[in-house]
């Protein structure tokens, strides 16, 4: 029964040529809420069409946390458009398999809101197993170099990161020395963008606070 | 390839041989905020050949981007030959002196500018004949009359015909100087409502228009529009710093 109406959707879309009718039949697909459409929906984030994209990232998003996998063998890293909206919802799935994914969309990607939406994911990431440790101050490292990128979104993500890292979970002292250290060389004077400082000190008294 | 070092850098913009060079030194200045004490003076050495005529395509280029370069730079030894700079018969020269002069809130600048637009929406800002370019660059003028900051009546005057303009972009700028000259609420209301234009560029221009206020009442429809999460930034970033208010900063949280 699925099936059918899933191959009925994918011709539909197939079809499609104007960004309506592209909306239109990936609303169709999202609506299904069938894991084997995620392929599709991951071939729509190619098409370099934000309206359409937008629509695809909501649907994989909202099949849950088994699209993961899916997603990561699948992402056509040679594509931009692709891999941002891949990594942003990666990111809001907070799954710990998305991990090497953001670390690398972190350290590697040129634009600036890929490296926001991976710091994003890597601040809120739902970490579980044996690896918790582990993975917990790889999550933190990748924090640290956010907080010396370039870019001022990217520090202003690391500063919300580390808050998020460590408001709860406080119990590696060693990272959370580090973490205080980079949220006070943000909140300085060596920090040149107001909001980045502004966002850096709340952290700390929140931080500080709990 | 080793990043340039500012000394470097200075040698590049004093040296004539290389014009690509002299326009990177010129960006970089700027983009740097270089304090080194020879960049004010070399940038403002790059005006000089805009009032040759007619001027090397190379030169104006490097002149261009020393004039974006003090607007950065915020030194008040730029205040007089920008001003100056108004009075160019090139549309960009003029276009982005404003710009200059309205991030360095240059008060002396006001008589001039006031001048450019007092002819009104219909001349000042009507199109060049054969040209889709204004007379007069009304949004980079208007802009800089709300940075400027001074509100008088003759400033509020010369704005005020603007909020009719046929252009969406250029409305706004008008209300987003109204909005800050003024404090009142109805500009909001206009910039807000210029925010459900059709057209995406508008959209994304009036949210940047928004955000330059930091008009934090103008929080949820930032938050709201339909404009891309990067932009929602930039924009939140203005109210923010602007304002004390944490609930900006969870805001911005909740669009990383």
């Amino acid at each position: 029964m699925s099936a059918s109406a899933l191959q009925k959707a994918i011709l539909a879309l197939d079809r499609a040529t104007t960004t309506s009718e592209l909306v239109e039949a990936t609303q169709t697909i999202c609506g299904l809420k069938d894991l084997e459409a995620a392929p599709t929906l991951i071939k729509v984030l190619g098409f370099n069409n934000p309206a359409v994209g937008a629509v695809a990232t909501q649907g994989l998003i909202a099949l849950g946390r088994d699209v993961v996998p899916i997603l990561v063998v699948n992402l056509d890293v040679g594509n931009y458009g692709a891999r941002a909206w891949v990594v942003r919802a990666i990111a809001t799935l907070r799954d710990p398999r998305g991990l090497d994914l953001l670390e690398h969309a972190l350290n590697a990607d040129i634009a600036p809101s890929v490296r926001r939406s991976a710091t994003r994911g890597l601040a809120e990431m739902e970490l579980e197993g044996s690896n918790v440790s582990k993975d917990f101050s790889r999550c933190c490292e990748a924090l640290f170099k956010a907080a010396a990128d370039d870019e001022w979104i990217v520090r202003y993500a690391a500063a919300f990161g580390l808050e998020q890292r460590f408001g709860h979970n406080s119990t590696n002292t060693g990272l959370k020395t580090q973490a205080i250290a980079h949220l006070e060389e943000l909140s300085s004077n060596s920090e040149a963008v107001k909001v980045v400082k502004q966002r850096a000190k709340l952290a700390l008294q929140r931080l500080q606070a709990g | 390839m080793e990043p340039l070092s500012e000394h470097q850098v200075i040698a590049n913009l004093r040296q004539q041989e290389d014009a690509s060079d002299r326009y990177y030194a010129a960006w970089w200045l700027g983009k740097m905020r270089s304090q080194h004490p020879d960049a004010v003076p070399l940038l403002l050495g790059t005006l000089s050949v805009l009032s040759e005529d007619p001027v090397n395509d190379e030169d104006r280029g490097v002149a261009l981007n020393a004039i974006r370069a003090l607007g950065l730079l915020l030194n008040p030894a730029a205040n007089d030959p920008l001003i100056q700079l108004l009075s160019s018969t090139d549309y960009t020269v003029r276009e982005e002196a404003a710009r200059s002069l309205g991030a360095m809130q240059t008060k002396e600048a006001l008589p001039q500018m006031c001048h450019l637009l007092r002819s009104g929406p219909a001349a000042s800002g009507g199109e060049q004949v054969g040209s889709s370019t204004l007379n007069e660059p009304c949004e980079a003028l208007l802009e800089a009359l709300g940075n400027i900051g001074v509100s008088s009546p003759d400033v509020l005057n010369v704005i005020t015909p603007f909020t009719n303009h046929p252009r969406p972009l250029v409305r706004a700028a008008a209300c987003r100087a109204l909005l800050q000259l003024m404090k009142e609420q109805r500009w909001a209301v206009e910039l807000e409502k210029l925010l459900q234009h059709p057209e995406p560029l508008v959209r994304r221009g009036v949210l940047l228009d928004l955000g330059a206020t930091g008009w934090t009442a103008a929080l949820p429809a930032i938050e709201s529009a339909s404009v891309e999460a990067s932009l929602k930034l930039v924009a939140l970033r203005g109210l923010a710093e602007q304002s004390d208010d944490t609930k900006v900063l969870d805001a911005m949280d909740r669009l990383l």
